[in-house]
C-alpha cells in the first residue's frame, strides 16, 4: 500500500459516504457506552406510577444493575427524567423548569397512561400528555406499568443512546427561546388532545359552551 | 353481549342527562326538632333565622339557616356551653344546577358533647357571598379558599382569599359549578400556554414571600461578613 493509498484511509474524519471513520466511530461508541451505562434518573413521581418506580429501584428488581445506582434528586445532576404519574396544568411549569434545569445530554421517559396521554383524566385540570410540555424519548404504556415495563423502557432508552452520534448536533441542541414554552405547536397540542373513545360522550353536555380560546379573546394573555 | 349490557349502552350516544332534567327539590322533609338537642336550642334562640331542619341518611342532621345571620349562628354554636362545636370539619358547597341556589355547607363536630351538625346556607346564583368564619375557626381559612376556588363564593372578611387548587392565573371560571364544561373553556393549546406562563411565586402568600426575602437578605449579609473576615 503506497503513501497515496494510505491517505485515502478514513482514520480521523468521516468516510466519503458520511459515516464516521474508525476513530470517530470508536469515540461515539465509547461516549455512548459511558452514557448509557451510567444514566442517573430523576424520578418526577406524582402518582401511583411512582410506587412502581420505587419497586423497580428497590432490591427485588434492582435498577442499579443498569447503571442507575444513584438517583439524582437534583435536576442539575440528572440524565434521564422519569415522569411517573399524572401531571396537572399547575404542575406543568414545574415539570418544564425541571427539564430546563437538566444539563445535556438528557432524556425523558413518560411512564404510564396519564403522563403519556392524560389517561382517563380528560378534564380541565390535566395535561394531555407531557410531550406537549417536554420532549419525550420513550413512552411506557400501562396503568400503572409493572416495574418490568419501566425496566424495558430503560433498556429501550439505552438502545436509543447506543445509536447516537456526536456528529449529530441536532440531537443535543437546545433552543434558549424554547425555555419555559410548550414543546409542541398549538395546533398539534389541540390535535393530539382531541377527545376519543368514551370520553366523546362526555362532551355532549358541556358542548353547549365553546371550548375554543378564540371564543373568549378577552381572556387571552398576549 | 348480555341483554343487561345492551340496555346499559343505550343513551351512550346522547351522553349523560343534563343535571337539571328533573328539578327535584333540594330539601327533604322537615324533621322533628327535638331529635337533636342543638337544633331545638337553635330554634329557641334564633327563631325565624332557622329556616329548615331535616335528617339525612338516618342520623345526619342538617339545618338551613338565613345567610345574613349565618356567622352569628355558627359563632353561637361554637361558644354555647351546652353545644360547643369546637371542630370545623369541612366547608364546601353543592351546586344542583338548573339555576337553583348553591348550598354552602358547614360540617361541625362537638368534641365535648360527641355531636355532629351540618349547617347549610342557600345562596342565590347572583349573590354568591358569605361572611368568612376564619375568626371563629382558623381551620376555615383554606376550606373557604377551596370553596371560593371551586364555586366562586366570595367570603367577606377572609384574610387571604386566593385560589388554592387552581393556578393563580386561571381564568376559565369555577370548575365545580354545574355549568362548567368538563374540559374547561379554553382549547388545550391555550390551557398549556397559560399553564407554562404561570409565575410560580404566585403560589405563595405575600407574607410567605416576605419570609423568603428576609432569609435571603440574612444569608447575603452572612456571606458578606464571611468574605470580609477572610
Amino acid at each position: 500500500m503506497g503513501v497515496e493509498a494510505r491517505r485515502e484511509l478514513p482514520v480521523l474524519g468521516h468516510e466519503k459516504d458520511g459515516s464516521p471513520g474508525f476513530l470517530l466511530g470508536k469515540l461515539d461508541e465509547l461516549v455512548n457506552w459511558a452514557r448509557y451505562g451510567s444514566l442517573w434518573p430523576l424520578p418526577f413521581g406524582t402518582a401511583c406510577c411512582a410506587i412502581e418506580f420505587m419497586a423497580l429501584a428497590s432490591s427485588d428488581r434492582d435498577l442499579a444493575r443498569f447503571g442507575m445506582e444513584r438517583q439524582a434528586w437534583s435536576p442539575r445532576q440528572a440524565d434521564v427524567l422519569i415522569c411517573a404519574g399524572r401531571v396537572t396544568y399547575k404542575m406543568a411549569p414545574v415539570l418544564r423548569r425541571v427539564w430546563d434545569q437538566m444539563p445535556q445530554p438528557k432524556w425523558a421517559i413518560s411512564m404510564g397512561a396519564c403522563a403519556s396521554s392524560g389517561g382517563v383524566f380528560d378534564v380541565y385540570s390535566m395535561v394531555q400528555g407531557i410531550d406537549t410540555i417536554i420532549p419525550v424519548d420513550v413512552y411506557v404504556p400501562g396503568c400503572p406499568p409493572r416495574p418490568e415495563g419501566l425496566m424495558y423502557a430503560i433498556l429501550m432508552l439505552q438502545e436509543k443512546i447506543k445509536g447516537e452520534s456526536l456528529r449529530n448536533k441536532a440531537l443535543r441542541h437546545e433552543d434558549p427561546a424554547k425555555v419555559g414554552r410548550p414543546n409542541l405547536p398549538a395546533e398539534v397540542i389541540d390535535e393530539i388532545a382531541q377527545p376519543f373513545g368514551n370520553s366523546t360522550a362526555q362532551n355532549r353536555v358541556s358542548g353547549l359552551v365553546s371550548t375554543k380560546a378564540l371564543a373568549r379573546p378577552q381572556d387571552r394573555i398576549s | 353481549m348480555g341483554k343487561d349490557f345492551e340496555g346499559a349502552l343505550e343513551g351512550l350516544e346522547s351522553g349523560p342527562a343534563p343535571s337539571d332534567a328533573g328539578a327535584e327539590a333540594t330539601r327533604g322533609a322537615e324533621a322533628d326538632p327535638s331529635s337533636h338537642p342543638s337544633v331545638a336550642a337553635l330554634r329557641e334562640v334564633f327563631g325565624g333565622a332557622i329556616l329548615h331542619h331535616e335528617v339525612q341518611a338516618g342520623d345526619e342532621h342538617v339545618v338551613f339557616v338565613a345567610p345574613d345571620r349565618c356567622k352569628e349562628i355558627l359563632r353561637w354554636l361554637r361558644d354555647a356551653p351546652d353545644h360547643r362545636y369546637d371542630l370545623l370539619l369541612d366547608v364546601t358547597a353543592v351546586d344542583f344546577g338548573g339555576g337553583r341556589p348553591l348550598q354552602l355547607v358547614y360540617q361541625l363536630r362537638s368534641i365535648p358533647h360527641k355531636r355532629n351538625l351540618r349547617v347549610k346556607v342557600e345562596l342565590p346564583l347572583d349573590a354568591l357571598e358569605a361572611d368568612s368564619v376564619v375568626d371563629v375557626w382558623p381551620a376555615a381559612n383554606w376550606l373557604e379558599r377551596e370553596t371560593y376556588d371551586m364555586f366562586g363564593i366570595r367570603f367577606r372578611g377572609h384574610p387571604d382569599l386566593r385560589r388554592i387548587l387552581m393556578p393563580e392565573n386561571y381564568a376559565e371560571g369555577y370548575p365545580l359549578r354545574k355549568d362548567f364544561p368538563l374540559r374547561g373553556r379554553f382549547s388545550r393549546a391555550e390551557q398549556t400556554r397559560r399553564a407554562l406562563m404561570l409565575d410560580m411565586e404566585s403560589d405563595y402568600a405575600p407574607h410567605e414571600l416576605a419570609v423568603a426575602k428576609r432569609v435571603a437578605e440574612r444569608e447575603a449579609a452572612a456571606s458578606n461578613t464571611q468574605a470580609g473576615g477572610a
